[in-house]
């Protein structure tokens, strides 16, 4: 990626809110700085009410920072043509129930300037990459949370935006939903697409994330590249397949013989719930 | 993903704000308001039957029956109107704020003015075609009933032996009872009142928290705004406070903020029979898009920095 200007960039955002029973403001976002250059998958992590959908709303202009910037591609967040080349996916949409899955990404699509046969096409298109071309004439009101889930993504990608900006996109959802959601976003990353995403379910994030940032009470405690911060520096480790236990005692007795170095922990590895789950549902399909 | 979307430069309000317009209109066609349609029906041929029966001469047959159709057709027209651009248009926004779709569309490349002109057009739409509907069958059985009368009043005179320019002159004089020019410039006097009602609903959701504070706000403005004229004019006119500027500047500020219905009075005289003229109506025309522009302007002004 030869672009230079960064994708988002937040520097130094503050965000209170007026309460009405303290005199003493609500800092929900206090001093964070995040940098997504283009292409990449950037995660915000953190627990409920750490201010993860407050830096992301600043980001989109619903809310107006009390200090510091955003900019999107280099243009002021505040600024309605930020919007340009963004989609917007919020935490638990609705959407309009009266209408069709085909009609609601029609309405978007044409608030982008989208029309004729090319929105046509790309109504298709989006019904097809979310799997919904089955429910596409069906209103709204009927689809699952899962399928809400992944109409809201589709109508973030209508206008082909660079940028894609997901809030707590599992949330609700069931582990197979789940699964198709973080597809659908390693597909984006793929394309070349910057997605950034807040979560507090962290595996989903570790997943998909390229760089990963944990705010806390509305501060950024750690940021960083996500291999940087999840490996442990002084340990190592070995996956075997098919080793036999005199393989195993021959390699303990190796490593105890070396002077500084020991065995932490031996065992199998596990694989997680969530993988046995869908191995099991997927088995059973016919 | 495949070819590149090509996203005219910026859109166009215009195009965005009828998209929006017509997308709400759609929403409230869905919610099924068009039922009223079949009450208005209900009332329209009902006003039929309230015709007290006055045997003064022909020229009295049948008058009270066209009057009634005209008086509870353009009552129903204000009362449906009125509740419908108040009703809908104080339910849209705090819905979309609730739902979260005002997120999605906020978070494309549109302009909050865009939003908001969008949802208010689409409720005038809606108002404008439910009118246009009561309109059609308010003239459809006025006209129906206007030759029935005419029919009977030239029979019942050419029975009592009334000469022959007479009997065209009160045929003229009850056609020009029923349907006509005056009528429905009344009703489009009524869909600018609806017009001023929906516009200053936007405005009072754009910073209240709920529906039922929008709603009940609205309609203490719309029955304030039939007295405020009276009330202004006693205040001037009571000794001094009517000779300080002060007083004058507050009665003009109030003038321009609140609405005075009083000015579509001319609907009841259109239902007395008598004529609107051209230029009453294009006045009116003026007042209603003066208050309507200004209100949708004052609501941009708090919604543009609102935030969610």
């Amino acid at each position: 990626m030869a672009e230079s200007i960064a994708a988002v960039e937040i520097r130094n955002l503050v965000k209170e809110f007026k309460t009405s029973f303290r005199r003493k403001p609500l800092r929900a976002v206090d001093d964070v700085s995040i940098r997504i250059m283009p292409g990449e998958v950037y995660g915000l992590i953190g627990p409920n009410g750490s201010g993860k959908s407050t830096t992301m709303k600043a980001l989109l202009g619903l809310v107006a920072p009390s200090a510091g910037q955003c900019s999107i591609f280099g243009r002021d967040s505040m600024k309605v043509d930020s919007r340009d080349e963004v989609g917007f996916l919020p935490e638990n949409p609705y959407f309009y129930k009266h209408l069709s899955g085909a009609e609601t990404l029609r309405f978007y699509g044409k608030l982008c300037g989208l029309g004729g046969r090319e929105l046509e096409r790309r109504v298709s298109e989006l019904l097809a990459l979310v799997d919904l071309e089955g429910a596409r004439d069906r209103r709204l009101g009927g689809y699952s949370k899962g399928m809400l889930q992944r109409i809201g993504l589709a109508q973030a990608l209508v206008q082909e935006p660079r940028l894609v900006i997901l809030d707590e996109p599992t949330a609700g959802v069931d582990p197979l939903g789940s699964r198709q959601i973080r597809d659908l976003i390693l597909k984006l990353r793929d394309q070349g697409i910057t997605v950034f995403l807040c979560s507090h379910l962290l595996e989903q994030v570790q997943e998909v994330c390229d760089r990963v940032g944990i705010i806390f009470r509305g501060k950024m405690v750690r940021e960083g590249k996500l291999e940087d911060l999840i490996a442990i520096e002084d340990q190592s480790e070995i996956v075997l397949q098919d080793a036999s236990p005199e393989l195993l005692n021959q390699i303990r007795a190796l490593v105890e013989s070396t002077p500084g170095a020991s065995v932490v922990r031996t065992g199998k590895p596990r694989t997680t719930l969530e993988r046995l789950f869908l191995r099991e549902i997927s088995e059973d399909e016919p | 993903m495949s070819n590149a979307v090509h996203i005219s430069p910026k859109g166009s309000h215009i195009m965005r704000i009828w998209v929006i317009a017509a997308h709400t209109f759609t929403q409230l066609v869905r919610m099924k308001v068009f039922y009223f349609l079949a009450v208005f029906a209900v009332i329209a041929i009902a006003s039929n039957f309230f015709d007290l029966p006055q045997h003064e001469g022909p020229e009295a047959v049948g008058a009270n029956v066209l009057r009634s159709i005209k008086s509870w057709s353009l009552g129903a027209m204000t009362l449906f109107s009125v509740v419908l651009s108040v009703v809908a248009t104080a339910l849209l926004l705090p819905k979309d704020a609730e739902d979260r779709t005002l997120y999605t569309i906020l978070a494309k490349p549109v302009p909050r003015f865009d939003y908001l002109a969008g949802k208010l057009l689409g409720v005038l739409l809606l108002v404008f075609v439910s009118l246009a509907l009561m309109d059609g069958l308010m003239t459809a059985v006025l006209h129906v009933r206007t030759n029935m009368v005419v029919a009977q009043q030239v029979e019942m005179a050419t029975a009592m032996g009334w000469p022959a320019d007479a009997v065209a002159s009160l045929r003229a004089e009850t056609l020009a009872s029923g349907p006509n020019a005056s009528l429905q410039g009344a009703v489009f006097a009524v869909f600018l009142r609806a017009s001023i009602m929906a516009s200053l609903a936007l405005l009072i959701s754009t910073f209240s928290s709920s529906t039922l504070f929008t709603t009940i706000v609205s309609f203490l403005i719309y029955f304030i705004g039939h007295f405020q004229a009276d009330a202004r004019n006693i205040y001037l006119q009571a000794g001094e406070a009517g000779e300080g500027l002060f007083a004058r500047i507050a009665s003009l500020v109030l003038s321009m903020v609140m609405p005075d219905f009083q000015l579509f009075n001319v609907i009841d005289a259109v239902i007395e029979g008598q004529a609107l003229p051209m230029l009453s109506l294009a006045k009116l025309t003026l007042v209603g898009m003066y208050y309507a522009v200004f209100f949708t302007f004052a609501s941009w002004f708090i919604f543009a920095d609102k935030e969610f």
